[in-house]
C-alpha cells in the first residue's frame, strides 16, 4: 500500500554518554518526564503529524524498547496498513552485518521502505526531546522541490562549534555544511531530522554502501555527498523546544524544563499531546505531612515526605521525613524515610535506604569543579545511612562505581 | 474445569445517586480518582482468567459504552470471545416498551440467545455497582469443591436493611434468604453468584415460563430449598455505591492507606481506561496534603483530604477540602470548596464558596458553572 511519507526512527544507539542509565536499555527507552520514555516524543510527533508508518531501527539492547513499543497502540500506530515496525539487523543469503552507521541502517531496510513505495522518507533520531510538526516540514520540502530538507535551529553563536552547522542562502538553500566547525559561518545547527525524496535517498544509499571508505553515516557521508553533487537541499527553520538528551546533564535539564512555564516543553500543554504506555496503578497519594512544590507527580506515587523542584515518575514512593529536591526519580524507585536526594537522577527501581544521602546542592560543594549530578543506575540499592557524593555514578547491578 | 464466563448487570435501577446518574448508569460513575465503578468487577474477572464477559445494558448506557469500548483496556478485545455489550434490544420486542428490567432473571431472559452460546462451564453473575477486589478464581474453586448448585458471595460486614441477607449453616449452606429486614441479620449478599452454565440456562427458561423475573425472590427464595446454595464469605473491601452519602464516605475512606492496600493490590491490579494525561503538576504555591491525585492535574491552590480526578485545575488562592472533583473540574482563584462532589467539567467561579457537609455532601451536576 502506497504511503506518501514513511518515517525511519534511528533507535539503535547505546547512548554511552548516559552511562549507567543505558546499561540494560537503549537510550530511546530511558524514562522521561514522569510518564514517558524518550522515544514517545518522536513517535507522538509522527502520529500528530499524520505519519502512520514508522520503522524503528534497533540494535543495542532492544528488549526494553521492543516490549515498550509492542504493537504501537499507545501511539495509534497499530494500523492495518503501515503502523510501527521494529527493524533489527538481520541475516541474509549474502551474510549478516550489524548496522554499520545511520545510513547503513536505512540501506539495510530499503526493502521495508519500498513496501510502502513512499515519495518521501523522514529520518528521525530516537533520542531528542521536542515537539515538531513533520507535516509542516514536508510542505517546505515539497514546495522547494528539494532532494533533502534538514531541520535547523538557531543556537547561541558561542555554542555553534558544538553542532553540525549549515550555511544557507536567502532562499534557505543549504550552501555549506560543516560538522563541529572551529569558526562557524552561521548559527544554524542541524537537529538531525531529515526529510528526503525517497528516490534520491535510495540512490545515494546504494552508492554510499558501495564506497568502502565511507562510514555510512548521514552527517558525515550522505549529506556532504549530496551537497557536493549540487542536489537541491533546503533548511527548515524550527522554532520551539528541542533538546538532544544524549548526556546526563542534558537529560536532567530537559526534565527540569518540563516544570518551567514558558520552556516550550510545559508538562500540561495539551496542544501537541505526547502519548505513551502507562503502567496500571492507582492515582498518586500525597500524604498528610507531605510538602510538594514545583514538581511533577505521576500515578502510583506515594509521597509522605518533601518533594521540591523534581520529577517523580510512576510508582515511586517517598517516605516520611525524606526529602527530594532538584531530582529526576524514575519509575518504581523507593526513597525510604529520612533519606535525602538532591540534584540526582535516580534510575528505575532504585532503593534508597532510610537516612541515606544521594547528591547535594552545588552551593554545599567544597570544590565546585568536583560537583555534579549524582546518578544511580536502574535497580541500585543504597544502604541505610549511606552517602552517595555529588557527581558519583553507581550501577550496583553490574559493578560498583562507574568512571565518567 | 473449563473456565468461567462473566455476566455484569448494568441497567438502571432505583438508587439514591441523584445527579451522579443523571447522565449515566451507576456502573459508570467515576470512582477512586481514575476509575469507573464497573472497572473493579471487570478487573476481578480478568484477574481470575475470565476471557469472555457479557454486559447487560439498559437505559442511559452511552457513558458505559464509551467507557468499555472494545474492552481493550481490560484485555478483553479478543478474536474469540472477549467483551460483548448486550443492549436491551430484545426487551422492547418482548415487553413492548422501553421500561426498566424488573429483575435480573428478566434481564437474563432477554439475552437468552447470548447465554445459549456461552463456551464456559461456569458463569459468574455480578452487579456493576460494587467496588471490590475479590479473588473470583478462589470463589470458583470453592464452588466446585463444595459441590453446591450455586455459590453466593456474601459478607459478615453489616449493610442496609434493604439488602439481601443469608442465613448459613455450619457447612456454609444457605438456609434462608431474606430482604427488607427491619434489623439486618446474617450474611449480607454481595450479589455475586457462581453456577454452572447449564443450570443458569435452565433457571432462565423456567423463570420465563412462569413469568418470574426476580433473582432474589424467584430463585434464591422460591427455589432455595431445592437448590443447594453455598455462601462464600468475603470480609475484605467491598463497597456498594448506591447513594450519594455512601459514594462520598467510601471515596473518603480511600485516603486511609490500609483501605487502598485492600483495594489496590499488585497481585490483582485494577484496570481502568487508558489515558494520555501527563503527570500532575503541583505548584510551589500549592499546598496539597492527604489527597489522591490522578494525572494531568494543575494544583496551584490548596487541596486537603480530597480526591482529584484527571485534569483538575485548582487556581492560586483556591481552597479545596474534603471534596471529590471529577475530570476537568476547574476551581478558579479564591474559590472555597468544602465537602463537594463536582461532576465532570464543573467550573467554580472566582471567589465562589460552596459548602456541603460530611454527612450530606453537595453534588454539582456535570458541566455546571457556579
Amino acid at each position: 500500500m502506497k504511503k506518501e511519507c514513511v518515517a525511519m526512527l534511528l533507535a539503535g544507539g547505546q547512548g554511552s554518554r548516559l552511562y549507567v542509565l543505558t546499561g540494560d536499555m537503549a537510550k530511546p527507552a530511558v524514562p522521561f518526564g514522569g510518564k514517558f520514555r524518550i522515544i514517545d516524543f518522536p513517535l507522538s510527533n509522527c502520529t500528530n503529524s499524520g505519519i502512520d508508518t514508522v520503522g524503528v531501527l534497533t540494535q543495542y539492547r532492544p528488549l526494553e524498547l521492543n516490549s515498550y513499543i509492542g504493537n504501537g497502540q499507545p501511539w495509534e500506530l497499530d494500523r492495518a496498513n503501515g503502523g510501527v515496525h521494529i527493524l533489527p539487523p538481520y541475516q541474509s543469503a549474502s551474510g549478516a552485518s550489524w548496522y554499520k552507521g545511520t545510513a547503513n541502517a536505512i540501506y539495510q531496510n530499503i526493502g521495508f521502505v519500498d513496501l510502502y513505495d513512499p515519495d518521501y522518507v523522514a529520518v528521525l533520531s530516537g533520542d531528542h526531546i521536542y515537539k515538531m510538526d513533520y507535516s509542516d516540514m514536508l510542505r517546505r520540502h515539497k514546495a522547494a522541490g528539494a532532494a533533502c530538507t534538514i531541520s535547523v535551529m538557531e543556537v547561541p553563536w558561542a555554542e555553534a562549534s558544538r553542532f553540525g552547522i549549515m550555511a544557507v542562502d536567502e532562499e534557505g538553500r543549504i550552501t555549506e555544511f560543516a560538522e563541529k566547525p572551529k569558526e562557524p559561518k552561521s548559527n544554524l545547527a542541524s537537529m538531525g531530522i531529515y526529510i528526503f525524496t525517497w528516490r534520491k535517498l535510495r540512490q545515494y544509499l546504494i552508492e554510499d554502501e558501495a564506497d568502502p571508505a565511507s562510514e555510512n553515516d548521514f552527517g558525515k557521508n550522505i549529506i556532504p555527498q549530496m551537497l557536493q553533487n549540487g542536489e537541491n537541499m533546503v533548511a527548515y527553520r524550527f522554532e520551539g523546544y528541542w533538546k538532544d538528551v544524549g548526556t546526563l546533564d542534558s537529560l536532567w535539564d530537559a526534565n527540569m524544563d518540563m516544570l518551567l512555564p514558558g520552556s516550550g516543553l510545559n508538562l500540561l500543554d495539551r496542544r501537541w499531546p505526547i502519548y505513551g504506555r502507562t503502567p496500571v496503578c492507582p492515582p498518586a497519594f500525597v500524604g498528610p505531612e507531605a510538602d510538594v512544590g514545583n514538581s511533577a507527580v505521576a500515578r502510583g506515587c506515594t509521597i509522605l515526605g518533601e518533594v521540591k523542584n523534581s520529577v517523580l515518575s510512576t510508582g515511586t514512593s517517598v517516605g516520611e521525613g525524606a526529602g527530594v529536591g532538584y531530582s529526576v526519580v524514575m519509575p518504581d524507585a523507593v526513597i525510604e524515610p529520612g533519606a535525602r536526594v538532591a540534584y540526582a537522577i535516580v534510575g528505575e527501581g532504585c532503593h534508597i535506604g532510610a537516612g541515606a544521602r544521594v547528591g547535594a546542592p552545588p552551593e554545599t560543594a567544597e570544590d565546585p569543579d568536583q560537583w555534579g549530578i549524582a546518578v544511580l543506575g536502574p535497580g541500585t540499592v543504597v544502604a541505610p545511612g549511606e552517602i552517595v557524593t555529588p557527581g558519583t555514578m553507581l550501577d550496583r547491578r553490574h559493578s560498583e562505581e562507574v568512571e565518567a | 474445569m473449563n473456565g468461567m464466563h462473566g455476566i455484569i448487570f448494568s441497567y438502571e435501577k432505583k438508587t439514591g445517586l441523584r445527579e451522579l446518574i443523571e447522565h449515566r448508569v451507576h456502573g459508570s460513575i467515576p470512582f477512586a480518582g481514575d476509575y469507573r465503578v464497573v472497572d473493579f468487577i471487570l478487573s476481578n474477572m480478568v484477574n481470575a482468567g475470565i476471557t469472555d464477559v457479557g454486559v447487560i445494558m439498559h437505559g442511559k448506557c452511552q457513558s458505559m459504552l464509551d467507557h468499555l469500548g472494545s474492552g481493550k483496556n481490560w484485555d478483553l478485545s479478543r478474536k474469540n470471545g472477549g467483551l460483548t455489550l448486550l443492549p436491551a434490544f430484545a426487551y422492547t420486542e418482548r415487553r413492548g416498551g422501553p421500561a426498566q428490567f424488573r429483575g435480573r432473571m428478566e434481564a437474563l431472559g432477554c439475552v437468552s440467545d447470548y447465554l445459549a452460546h456461552i463456551r464456559q462451564e461456569y458463569v459468574v453473575l455480578c452487579d456493576s455497582d460494587l467496588v471490590i477486589n475479590l479473588p473470583l478464581q478462589d470463589v470458583l474453586q470453592t464452588h466446585v469443591e463444595s459441590g453446591a448448585d450455586m455459590t453466593a458471595v456474601c459478607t459478615s460486614r453489616p449493610g442496609d436493611s434493604g439488602d439481601t441477607y443469608f442465613q448459613l449453616d455450619d457447612t456454609g449452606r444457605v438456609t434462608d434468604t431474606a430482604g427488607n429486614l427491619p434489623e439486618p441479620a446474617g450474611f449480607r449478599s454481595l450479589n455475586i453468584f457462581v453456577l454452572r452454565t447449564e443450570l443458569l440456562l435452565a433457571l432462565v427458561e423456567d423463570c420465563a415460563a412462569h413469568s418470574e423475573y426476580s433473582l432474589r425472590r424467584d430463585v434464591l427464595q422460591k427455589r432455595g430449598t431445592t437448590l443447594h446454595i453455598h455462601g462464600y464469605v468475603w470480609d475484605g473491601y467491598a463497597a456498594r455505591i448506591n447513594t450519594i452519602q455512601k459514594y462520598y464516605s467510601r471515596s473518603m475512606e480511600l485516603l486511609r492507606p490500609e483501605m487502598r492496600a485492600e483495594l489496590f493490590r499488585p497481585d490483582r491490579p485494577i484496570y481502568g481506561k487508558e489515558n494520555d494525561a501527563p503527570s500532575s503538576y503541583i505548584d510551589p504555591s500549592g499546598q496539597c496534603v492527604n489527597s489522591l491525585i490522578a494525572d494531568g492535574c494543575d494544583i496551584q491552590g490548596s487541596v486537603k483530604n480530597s480526591i482529584l480526578f484527571r485534569g483538575v485545575r485548582v487556581e492560586p488562592g483556591a481552597q479545596v477540602e474534603g471534596c471529590v472533583l471529577f475530570k476537568g473540574t476547574v476551581v478558579k482563584r479564591g474559590a472555597i470548596l468544602r465537602n463537594i462532589i463536582a461532576d465532570k467539567y464543573v467550573t467554580v467561579k472566582e471567589n465562589g464558596t460552596l459548602m456541603g457537609h460530611e454527612a450530606y455532601p453537595l453534588v454539582i451536576a456535570r458541566g455546571t458553572e457556579v
